[in-house]
């Protein structure tokens, strides 16, 4: 540990690795597998069902866990009768507070403490016992048979009721949960130099994050070490929050996570499920299998808080923006989970603006805590901004192209003023407006138009703050004597494409096929050091260390053929899969080195560098989209859409494409379909399941998804030159809906989502 | 995970009606509707018995008056697909094919699709509703947005079939088989309205099983369509939706039928709808009219209304679709 | 070079050597098939000398039947509540169906049965006796991958790849139905399966993609 500095994750930052080239520079514009289009080095395990995800998980002796939750929104428990249960057929084990040995302390976030199964249940679906039983039928029959007596207190499920006076308080000494606040410049002063301002209020739904893989584990103990098969984006860790709360030595918690079903935050960490499992499978010394139902992950397994948002903004005739005043509640949930997380950041650092103010209120409601969810903070942030710099734009006759490109910023605004190693949102704004036939299209909307089908086009820009990746991050590669590699990283695959990205990184530097390099992943056991994938930071943080780890192995490679041919190291150099002497006379495979074939392997090690000081690594977004409103019955339908994408270096080309078109469609859902309905008159999740919580399907995407990213390599960012691009495809999504709704429209909605249940009523009272 | 249930597959109609008359039995055709309830612990059974071993009960037939029947057992993928509802009654076409997934068509059955229960998530969740047995409808206070905005009455749910309205609007009948010998009755007829009894969806009898349904024949001039409006674009039940039966003389209406999905507890008629249509040639006044007669005498919940532009602005646009042919 | 091509199926882990899961002290087991059944609908009968389709099976009585996957006659023990993927999965080891919602709501466990897309959640093995059952594993010939999945794979039809199995029964079930498929036709046959990362751009150029090699 070199300094005391910490990243974004709140992890160390590490000293340069010994071992690597310190001279090494990103590619040049020649390369042979990086940026080609590359099928996913695993998609014959998951296209051909061979791969075993953490919940296909099947163990000798195996046992079937559930979950008994508390069905009110805030409840005491004052008794519970788990009798009946443990003489039911198949049963082995039932755990609750009855249970103090298995019963250990928890806390969701650090501002709280409590138990496992604890009296106080602040939410629907909290833990409230667990059974083991030979089937999973058996285990939830089981359940049906635990009596528990709850005493029902008063919730408050609406952050804004939370925040009135004399609400039922979720916690002792009110609803806050925290407040935050920003200024730069002069507020006031702006606004008076405004020829236009605005002010606006949006709120957006709780959107969750379900990804199809439920969230569960499959804990098993030889003695008193434990594995861990968990459906995670982090094995890491999911190891150190389990060795936490059972008191066990980290070399005792082994966590595999080899697939994962989908996450996009919501298994950045563990839950109580995995120490749950952990006991029972040590209570019955047998295997056990916990995953959460689907009703269960809905009610307990994460959630984008919703958000009430005001904006503010002052605009000169020319476009120069002058003021911009955020203000933003979120909720928590019923513990401290970064309710306004990141909420203000596209308000302070996306445009150019000198006097910003913004202030969060962050609340505690009687539900779920909140998780990080796919470019937190933003998403919620991106529909009230963009929305309003239409409405300047509207406001002053200007193009809102136009208006976004004469306040683009030189650096980060929010951080000290660090300028951007790139100028990539004015590039993928006027690259991707082009790519997209912004004008044409805008101009052609009306005529477009056919009675109750109307026409709208509209667009909007993102930046993401954390896609520069960092320390800590441990790699390493083995070259065997055929040539061909083994690559050890602990980072998970969460369905980006990150073992097909570092694979064609090695294959670059060894010239090979990505599919000679065989990948571990994933495992606390056997893996190296690397926080969970997430954060757009995967890419950055892993693909640099895993070039770093094979250029150990090439400087190896050197003396090597420097030994075998005779000549001094600095005469030799690569080429695909050969060395050669610089004078061309001298050639020889990889694979014919002598000491090579001797020795079996050379092993290099590889670590995540530190990023330089003192500009600001980010990428950027813009994407513009094109609808069709029915004004008779609400109905949006998306036409097309196009993301322009700066992230640095593409890699792969087909999983960036898959990146965008992701990011869109869940963009779409945010936009048009999703959002937690809270039963007022008793706090209760409506909608507990996929029929009712609406997923976009097939029909609901656009039909035409284009992809336009900005090819160039962020040299400053990293050797790779690469930034993170998961977060940034999916922030501007409904942003721009609501713009292009907007546009086709004449008119606002200021709420998500929209669609005909939220947007008749207001084109028909305009009609009439 | 489904609580216990014991399970029989009879291998003729006499004994599945005599199986389903002991105990809590439930018929299980296609089971996509009865599996989730199941699941979801909005009723109990202790005994399945499935119509899958009665072939007979599954196909569509034309009849010797020109008319279709359907087999209470076949599937809504087949309905429709097939060439002559296609051809003849579209709007059955249409509603059977708007009806959730492509699986849950090729799964769900016509008997089971007249039959399911509501969506109501009061109904589905653990709320002791009126209709499971309860004191109250949870709808009435609390989050109603895809609730009804007619017929109400007590309980607030809306039918949630696309196929009842589409076969209520072509004037179909159901033929069942009962303990006590079977039965002809109008679809119209089959769902039970919550006034008369809020924990029933039908007026089947226990025992009583529908084989089929008899679609009358085309009259000449006969325009039929269904319209869908969701909030997502498959797989979804309708916010509203709209079976047109118009028996066309040139471009003037001389019979009509109006049926409304998602609107009430059972597929509503629209009268009011229907009388300013009969008679009068399709123009735009008089569609303008009949739009809005269909939600004249609506009553809206607290958190509904949006349903009474959407009612008429789709009946607006089907009915000028419908001018246009 | 392209190992992966020849790679051999990976075999799940085998299931619960204690037994039938529950029914480890029961002293019999009942065998039953679905004679009137399998000749009411007409697909692949399988033969079984116990035939007594309109007995009660009774709920906490296990029963013995055949199932017909992936063109291998498999005979299991069931409960009667007992979902097809939940034999699949929990009893056959066959877990390309996956499980994401056990309620018809998402798609991840489509299977074929009688080459029509169902979802096996919703489907009771006793239900699926008879009928011919196909998963993603049985679309393999050896370790070569289907059409289907071949091109899910070109194109990137998958993120994640957990409701990937049962997008890929869909577009099988589609094709079979429809080799053809305009575009629009593509986006309804797929519109019972939900993917959470997102995909369905690529998905429609990978059943599109299949569709074109299909006929060729």
């Amino acid at each position: 540990m070199a300094d005391n500095e910490t990243d974004i994750e709140g992890q160390p930052r590490i000293a340069p690795d010994a071992g690597a080239a310190d001279d090494a520079r990103p590619w040049g514009e020649q390369t042979r597998v990086v940026g080609n289009r590359r099928p996913r080095v695993d998609a014959w395990e998951r296209v051909s069902g061979a791969a075993v995800f953490p919940s296909d998980l099947v163990l000798p002796g195996m046992l079937h866990a559930a979950v008994l939750g508390s069905p009110h929104a805030n409840a005491r428990v004052t008794a519970i009768d788990t009798s009946r249960a443990e003489r039911m057929p198949g049963v082995y084990a039932v755990i609750s507070r009855n249970t103090p040995e298995a019963n250990p302390d928890w806390d969701y976030f650090s501002a709280h403490s409590g138990k496992l199964f604890y009296d106080h249940c602040r939410f629907e679906g909290d833990a409230v016992a667990a059974v083991a039983a030979q089937s999973p039928y058996q285990a939830h029959d089981a359940l049906r048979a635990i009596q528990v007596e709850y005493e029902i207190l008063p919730f408050v499920s609406d952050e804004l009721e939370a925040l009135k006076p004399g609400a039922p308080e979720v916690h002792s000494g009110g609803n806050r949960a925290g407040t935050q606040t920003y200024a730069r410049g002069n507020i006031e002063q702006g606004f008076s130099e405004a020829d236009l301002v605005l002010e606006q209020r949006y709120r957006t739904a709780s959107e969750m994050h379900t990804p199809l893989e439920p969230h569960g584990c499959v804990a098993r103990w030889d003695g008193d070490s434990l594995t861990v098969w968990e459906s995670t984006q982090g094995v890491y860790a999911v190891q150190s929050k389990i060795a936490d709360v059972l008191k066990l030595p980290l070399s005792r918690v082994r966590v595999i996570g080899h697939y994962v079903g989908g996450a996009f935050g919501s298994k950045l960490r563990t839950d109580k499920y995995a120490i749950i499992a952990a006991l029972l499978a040590r209570r019955v010394n047998r295997p056990v299998k916990l995953f959460m139902t689907r009703e269960q992950t809905l009610l307990t397994q994460g959630n984008r808080p919703p958000a009430t948002m005001t904006v503010k903004a002052g605009v000169k005739k020319d476009g120069t923006l002058t003021a911009i005043q955020f203000s933003g509640i979120g909720a928590s949930g019923a513990y401290k989970a970064g309710g306004t997380s990141l909420l203000d950041w596209l308000a302070k650092d996306l445009y150019r603006c000198a006097n910003v103010s913004t202030e969060l209120t962050d609340v505690y409601i009687n539900a779920q805590p909140a998780r990080p969810f796919r470019a937190p903070g933003y998403v919620q942030c991106s529909w009230a901004m963009e929305q309003m710099m239409d409405a300047l734009a509207d406001g002053l006759g200007m193009d809102p192209v136009e208006l976004r490109l004469r306040n683009i910023p030189a650096g980060t605004q929010a951080r000290d003023d660090k300028p951007y190693t790139t100028d990539g949102l004015r590039l993928c704004i006027e690259q991707g407006a082009r790519a997209f036939g912004w004008q044409e299209a805008r101009a052609a909307a009306a005529q477009h138009s056919k009675g109750h089908l109307q026409r709208g086009v509209g667009m909007a820009a993102a930046n993401w703050y954390a896609g520069d990746g960092g320390p800590p991050s441990t790699v390493i590669v083995r070259l065997y004597a055929d040539g061909t590699a083994n690559l050890n990283m602990g980072a998970s695959d969460i369905g980006t494409g990150t073992k097909t990205v570092m694979a064609m990184v090695v294959a670059e530097e060894f010239g090979v096929d990505p599919d000679a390099v065989q990948i571990e992943h994933a495992d606390t056991g056997t893996t190296q050091y690397a926080t969970p994938s997430g954060g757009s930071k995967t890419v950055p943080t892993e693909a640099p260390a895993v070039r770093r780890a094979c250029l150990a192995v090439k400087s190896q490679l050197l003396d090597m053929a420097a030994q075998q041919l005779g000549r001094p190291r600095e005469e030799i150099v690569f080429d695909g899969d050969h060395l050669r002497t610089t004078d061309g006379l001298e050639s020889l495979a990889i694979r014919e080195l002598d000491r090579l074939r001797k020795q079996k392997v050379v092993v290099g090690v590889g670590q995540r560098q530190s990023n330089p000081q003192g500009v600001s690594i980010t990428p950027f977004a813009a994407q513009f989209c094109e609808v069709e409103v029915n004004t008779l019955t609400g109905e949006v339908r998306l036409l097309r859409m196009l993301g322009s994408n700066e992230s640095g270096r593409v890699i792969n080309r087909l999983t960036w494409d898959g990146q965008l078109i992701g990011g869109i469609t869940m963009g779409v859902g945010y936009a048009t379909t999703e959002r937690r309905v809270l039963d007022g008159p008793t706090g209760k999740l409506c909608n507990k399941n996929w029929h009712d919580y609406k997923l976009p399907t097939t029909l609901d995407v656009p039909a035409e998804v284009i992809s336009e990213p900005i090819m160039l390599t962020d040299e400053q960012a990293n050797i790779v030159g690469a930034k993170g691009l998961g977060e940034p495809v999916t922030i501007p999504t409904a942003g721009a809906i609501a713009n292009a709704v907007a546009h086709a429209l004449g008119m606002r909605l200021y709420d998500t989502p929209i669609n005909p249940v939220t947007l008749i009523e207001r084109v028909a009272a305009r009609e009439a | 995970m489904l609580t216990p249930f014991a399970y029989v597959r009879p291998a003729s109609l006499q004994d599945a009606v005599a199986a389903l008359t002991e105990g809590n039995a439930h018929i299980h055709a296609g089971g996509t509707d009865l599996l989730g309830c199941l699941r979801d612990e909005v009723f109990g059974a202790d005994r399945l018995v499935s119509l899958a071993a009665l072939g007979d009960l599954a196909g569509l037939r034309e009849t010797r008056d020109g008319g279709l029947d359907i087999g209470a057992m076949t599937t809504i993928t087949d309905i429709a697909a097939h060439p002559l509802v296609q051809r003849r009654y579209p709007g059955l076409a249409q509603a059977a094919g708007e009806v959730a997934s492509p699986q849950l068509r090729n799964q769900g059955t016509l008997g089971g699709n007249l039959c399911q229960k509501p969506r109501c998530w009061y109904y589905r969740g653990d709320f002791p509703c009126l209709r499971k047995g309860g004191h109250k409808c949870f709808a009435v206070n609390g989050e109603n947005e895809y609730h009804c905005i007619f017929g109400g009455a007590n309980c607030f749910i809306v039918h949630p079939s696309d196929i009842a309205p589409a076969l209520v609007s072509l004037d179909a009948e159901i033929e069942t088989a009962g303990p006590s010998g079977g039965r002809r009755l109008p679809v119209s007829q089959l769902h039970m309205p919550p006034e008369q009894d809020p924990t029933r969806e039908t007026l089947l009898k226990p025992g009583e099983v529908i084989v089929k349904v008899h679609v009358p024949p085309a009259p000449a001039g006969l325009y039929s369509s269904y319209r869908k409006v969701r909030t997502r674009r498959s797989w979804d039940f309708a916010v509203a939706g709209c079976a047109l039966a118009l028996v066309m003389d040139g471009d003037r209406v001389r019979d009509c039928r109006v049926v409304l999905a998602a609107a009430a507890p059972i597929p509503w008629r629209s009268p009011e709808t229907e009388q300013v249509l009969r008679g009068q040639t399709l123009d735009d006044a008089v569609i303008r009219k009949a739009a809005k007669a269909a939600v004249a005498n609506a009553r809206p919940m607290t958190k509904n209304a949006y349903k009474i532009p959407l009612f008429e602005g789709m009946l607006l646009e089907e009915l000028r679709k419908a001018a246009q042919v | 070079m392209c190992p992966r091509k020849r790679k051999p199926p990976v075999t799940p882990p085998a299931a619960n050597p204690d037994g039938w899961a529950g029914f480890t002290r029961r002293a019999f087991i009942k065998t039953w098939s679905a004679g009137t059944l399998t000749l009411a609908v007409g697909h692949n009968a399988m033969s079984s000398e116990t035939a007594q389709p309109d007995e009660t099976l009774a709920a906490d009585e296990p029963v013995q039947l055949t199932l017909d996957v992936n063109g291998r006659p498999h005979a299991v023990l069931v409960e009667p509540r007992w979902t097809l993927l939940h034999v699949l999965r929990e009893e056959l080891g066959l877990t390309a169906a996956k499980s994401g919602c056990e309620r018809g709501e998402c798609g991840a466990c489509t299977v074929l049965i009688d080459d029509l897309p169902r979802y096996a959640c919703l489907t009771l093995a006793l239900e699926a006796e008879g009928r011919r059952i196909e998963t993603a594993e049985g679309l393999m010939d050896g370790g070569q991958l289907g059409q289907v999945q071949a091109s899910f794979m070109k194109e990137d039809g998958l993120q994640c790849g957990y409701c990937t199995p049962g997008q890929i029964m869909a577009a099988e079930g589609l094709l079979r139905q429809n080799p053809e498929p305009t575009f629009d036709e593509i986006r309804r046959g797929m519109s019972g399966n939900l993917c959470r990362c997102g995909a369905y751009a690529s998905i429609f150029s990978a059943v599109a993609d299949a569709a074109t090699h299909r006929k060729g």
